[in-house]
């Protein structure tokens, strides 16, 4: 696997990846909020987030490809549970579909899921494609999320491909010497296997710990943060909220 | 102001928590400037004395450090002037981007962030890979970590360089040039390792560890060409190699570098 998986793209040049990751976050994270809580049938108000999304996405020059291909990974997951509602639920009138019935409510709520979850997992697209992850770490940590949880999610992400390359050698060592994995004696290899990975990361991680004092750790990890809140992220904070705000409001009306 | 070593220790002895003993009494002085190779069988010692040049481990017996006693209060001052480089850089470099992992240090130390920037790009030219700031460790060669993780000790200015193993995985080439970057840089160093040759080629000074003791020092010369010296303590120079005097061949940083 590749290390890029989580924020392939993130290095292009725009305007999106030029902002601090900070208005990003807030402002999609807004985004996703107003969605989440519009009544699904308000069709206008949807129409004006998905809208505003697509522009973000030209905007931050993502390849269409990317963008489609991350969201057919997420979204099957959200629709089978979605897909059946609207032959089990009951109300709100009913179609005849040969020989399906499907209830108008039932239908409401499929669509209600499915155009929050692509809104929802649009935004986080645009989040993760625009900004290298530790950028996006030193932003939640900036935003004041607890330094534990920004420190254990950075070393995950450095250290989460030297676990996987390490349990590779294993695998790989293990067949080597005439492993199937077909009898059920072999099974505990397996466990064998589990606890020497734990033993090896537990063992890295006092090494580390180690580098870390060496270097004159004292308990906090500092950061330096390279990006400034201005204008261009006020205005962009701006638009992502008040824009959709406007639209639902309007949309009611 | 009177004469002070870089490193001094006298009489020191440390068990680890499950009673092993691993330094059975080192006595060891090295003088600013000097370029010392500590090598020895596995099990000797090496790494464990290693830890308590900058208090990571604090043992029974006297450790100092440019004349600063290795305790609690020192360490702070101790930490920025010992540069201690492990042998896995994938120990070594734990922060998401180079650019971090050679920041922490200098941060620690409480530099303001121009500084800091300063730093890391000084201590990254200085190594050979500029402009790696925004990788991923990950993403380096092993030459290139070993590089990286040089960075992350030098951009705290130190004194005194300590290399864990520093030959150790490196292809030829690699090796070479890592020998050529050491030999650049005019600072104190003490290398650990069995590459009896990169000892030679890079120290003047070579200690012999064994059991938790001294078991020799003196000049490279005369301790890597003592083969019956060598092989009681579990060592021996690579089939075909012999020492010659350090005046007949040059170095790989005098040698003519081809482009």
């Amino acid at each position: 696997m590749k290390h890029a998986f989580l924020d392939e793209y993130s290095g292009l040049q725009s305007p999106m990846h030029r902002l601090d990751p900070r208005a990003k976050l807030v402002g999609l994270v807004a985004l996703v909020v107003i969605c989440v809580s519009t009544p699904p049938d308000l069709y206008a108000a949807f129409a004006a987030y998905l809208g505003l999304e697509l522009i973000l996405v030209l905007i931050s020059r993502l390849p269409w490809k990317h963008v489609l291909g991350r969201m057919l990974i997420v979204l099957p997951f959200i629709l089978v549970v979605a897909v059946f509602l609207p032959f089990f639920n009951k109300g709100g009138g009913s179609y005849n579909l040969g020989p399906f019935t499907v209830s108008a409510h039932g239908l409401l709520v499929l669509w209600n899921v499915a155009i929050k979850s692509t809104v929802s997992v649009l935004a986080v697209i645009l989040l993760s494609s625009t900004t290298p992850f530790p950028e996006l770490l030193k932003g939640l940590e900036k935003l004041r999320v607890p330094r534990l949880l920004t420190t254990i999610m950075s070393f995950m992400y450095r250290y989460i491909f030297v676990l996987s390359d390490e349990l590779q050698r294993m695998r790989r060592a293990r067949d080597s010497r005439g492993w199937s994995g077909k009898w059920l004696w072999q099974a505990k290899v397996i466990g064998h296997m589990i606890a020497a990975l734990f033993l090896r990361s537990y063992e890295r991680g006092e090494r580390v710990y180690a580098a870390m004092l060496a270097r004159g750790y004292d308990g906090g990890l500092r950061t330096i943060y390279l990006y400034d809140f201005g204008a261009v992220e006020l205005g962009f904070v701006a638009l992502v909220t008040l824009f959709p705000l406007a639209a639902r409001l309007l949309a009611v009306g | 102001m009177h004469h002070r070593p870089a490193v001094e220790i006298k009489g020191l002895y440390y068990a680890y928590p499950d009673g092993t003993a691993a330094l059975r009494g080192v006595d060891l002085t090295i003088e600013e400037g000097e370029s010392v190779g500590i090598v020895g069988p596995n099990g000797a010692g090496k790494s464990t004395l290693l830890l308590h040049l900058n208090g990571i481990l604090t043992g029974h017996g006297e450790v100092r450090i440019f004349g600063l006693p290795v305790e609690k209060r020192n360490l702070r001052e101790i930490r920025r002037r010992v540069g201690l480089v492990f042998q896995d850089p994938d120990d070594q470099l734990f922060s998401p981007t180079v650019f971090d992992d050679v920041a922490f240090g200098p941060i620690n130390m409480g530099l303001g962030k121009a500084e800091v920037a300063a730093a890391v790009s000084r201590a990254l030219e200085e190594v050979g890979i500029a402009g790696m700031e925004k990788r991923s460790a990950y993403h380096l060669s092993y030459g290139q970590k070993k590089r990286a993780a040089i960075a992350t000790v030098l951009s705290m200015n130190p004194d005194l360089l300590v290399l864990d193993e520093p030959s150790s995985n490196l292809d030829p080439r690699a090796r070479n040039e890592f020998s050529a970057l050491l030999q650049g840089m005019r600072i104190t160093k003490i290398l650990v390792t069995h590459d009896l040759p990169f000892v030679f080629e890079n120290c003047d000074r070579v200690v012999i560890m064994s059991r938790g003791k001294i078991a020799a020092d003196g000049d490279s010369f005369s301790i890597l060409s003592d083969e019956a010296l060598l092989s009681t303590h579990g060592l021996e120079l690579p089939y075909g190699f012999y020492p010659v005097s350090r005046h007949t061949v040059p170095r790989p940083s005098e040698r003519e570098v081809e482009e």
